[in-house]
């Protein structure tokens, strides 16, 4: 149970897929604009790696050793257009979809899903995979909603589109909207980070 | 079992390659119809949103089925909506020159016609509607859309309300070469026929005005004629 725990938990916190693994940055610049978006991105992104995960585990006595890499593309890429196939059916989450546009396919991309089943899922029974698929979902996901959470409130003065700053005489500053921003924020949540888990620092 | 058996390879490749199409032909089968319907309700909450029934939130709000409730109350004539990709093929078909193709005009009962344009933006596509009053000169409102602008420079041109709203009152001069211009600082200023760009927003504004001149210019035999009659 310890076991499950450390896989559950680990992501999120010390192995944390961006933070210090630093996968899966590329589409944190670019979706964290507004925290809605990041929010659906998030768990997207989740559902993705958790699933291909399990799937990858499942049939990974199965696999070909030569073409591992293709199959878990071949799976990849399916959970990524199902995740997408469904956002644009429903009425709820199409003008999200519609705001997303390319990221929600770039997802099959993101290095984290991929890495995690070549250094998980096919090593692993299909319950853990799950697990740290979805773990590392999570763990990616929370910085990509606190990085949104910044970026909004300082660039637009809204959280969840309801005006924040703005409403108290706020300028917008046009840079946080930028994608540098979303790195310079993401290089002070590393930092924090470092600061707070010894153990990530270099000796 | 030996799993690195070239013929097991193969075999095992194509086997989930198929599957996978299996399943994504099902599910595409499954929801194209829903997908099709959202569309359709996106496309016609921009075309009221143009003519000024309502902001777009608000469509949004009252839900799919309202919309497309309202739109087919309030129009006059026949409800045909093109969607970005029938845009897409007819601007194509605008910049090869050719003659007599059929635009689609949306005439609402209150007298307001709307019309769309498509064009290039700076990273891709970017289309919208231009509402005319009932003289079809004067701009009653528009709304635009994009696929990838940048947000907060680019995406200006669907997010902000103060752009859209500059369009309103001008008009669009169609026996001008330029029927309608987006320019650069004071360029604009005392013009009945151009806005003021976005600054910081240069290649969007200049695709924007372009898309908007090519289809003006296209549209002039619909419009114009009908004005003369």
């Amino acid at each position: 149970m310890g076991k499950m725990k450390d896989t559950v938990l680990k992501p999120i916190f010390k192995g944390n897929p961006i933070t210090v693994l630093v996968l899966g940055i590329c589409s944190s610049l670019a979706v964290t604009v507004e925290l809605k978006g990041a929010l659906v991105m998030a768990l997207s992104v989740t559902i993705v790696t958790g699933l291909s995960s399990l799937v990858c585990s499942l049939i990974r006595k199965t696999i070909p050793n030569r073409v591992r890499i293709i199959i878990q593309l071949v799976v990849v890429a399916l959970m990524v257009i199902l995740v997408d196939q469904f956002l644009k059916a429903f009425e709820a989450t199409y003008a999200i979809d519609k705001q997303l546009s390319v990221y929600i396919g770039l997802i099959i991309t993101n290095c984290m899903v991929m890495g995690r089943i070549e250094a998980f899922a096919l090593g692993n029974k299909p319950v853990p995979s799950l697990l740290d698929g979805l773990a590392n979902g999570l763990g990616y996901g929370m910085i990509l909603v606190i990085v949104a959470f910044v970026r909004e409130l300082l660039g637009s003065g809204t959280l969840f589109g309801y005006p924040v700053l703005s409403a108290l005489g706020y300028v917008n500053n046009g840079l946080v909207i930028l994608p540098p921003m979303a790195l310079i924020i993401l290089g002070c949540i590393i930092w924090v980070h470092r600061s707070i888990d010894k153990d990530l620092q270099e000796k | 079992m030996n799993t690195n058996n070239n013929v097991y390879t193969v075999i095992y490749t194509t086997v989930v390659c198929v599957l996978v199409a299996a399943i994504l032909a099902f599910v595409s089968q499954k929801l194209g119809p829903a997908q099709a319907a959202n569309e359709k309700a996106e496309t016609i909450s921009q075309i009221l949103t143009a003519a000024q029934f309502g902001q777009k939130e608000h469509w949004q709000e009252i839900g799919n089925a309202e919309t497309i409730k309202f739109f087919e109350e309030n129009l006059a004539g026949e409800p045909v909506v093109t969607s970005t990709s029938q845009l897409k093929a007819l601007n194509y078909r605008i910049r090869n020159g050719e003659q007599g193709i059929e635009l689609p005009v949306y005439k609402f009962n209150n007298g307001i016609s709307v019309v769309p344009v498509y064009g290039a933006g700076l990273w891709g596509p970017i289309w919208g509607y231009i509402a005319f009053e009932s003289d079809l000169k004067t701009i009653a409102g528009a709304y635009f859309d994009h696929e990838s602008e940048t947000p907060g420079l680019g995406g200006k041109i669907k997010d902000d309300p103060s752009f859209r709203a500059k369009f309103s009152g001008k008009s669009v001069d169609f026996a001008a070469e330029k029927p309608f211009e987006i320019l650069k600082g004071d360029a604009a200023e005392g013009r009945d026929n151009a806005i003021d760009a976005i600054s910081g927003a240069t290649m969007t504004s200049k695709g924007l005005s372009a898309a908007i001149i090519e289809w003006m210019n296209a549209y002039k035999p619909v419009l114009a004629a009908t004005t003369e009659e």
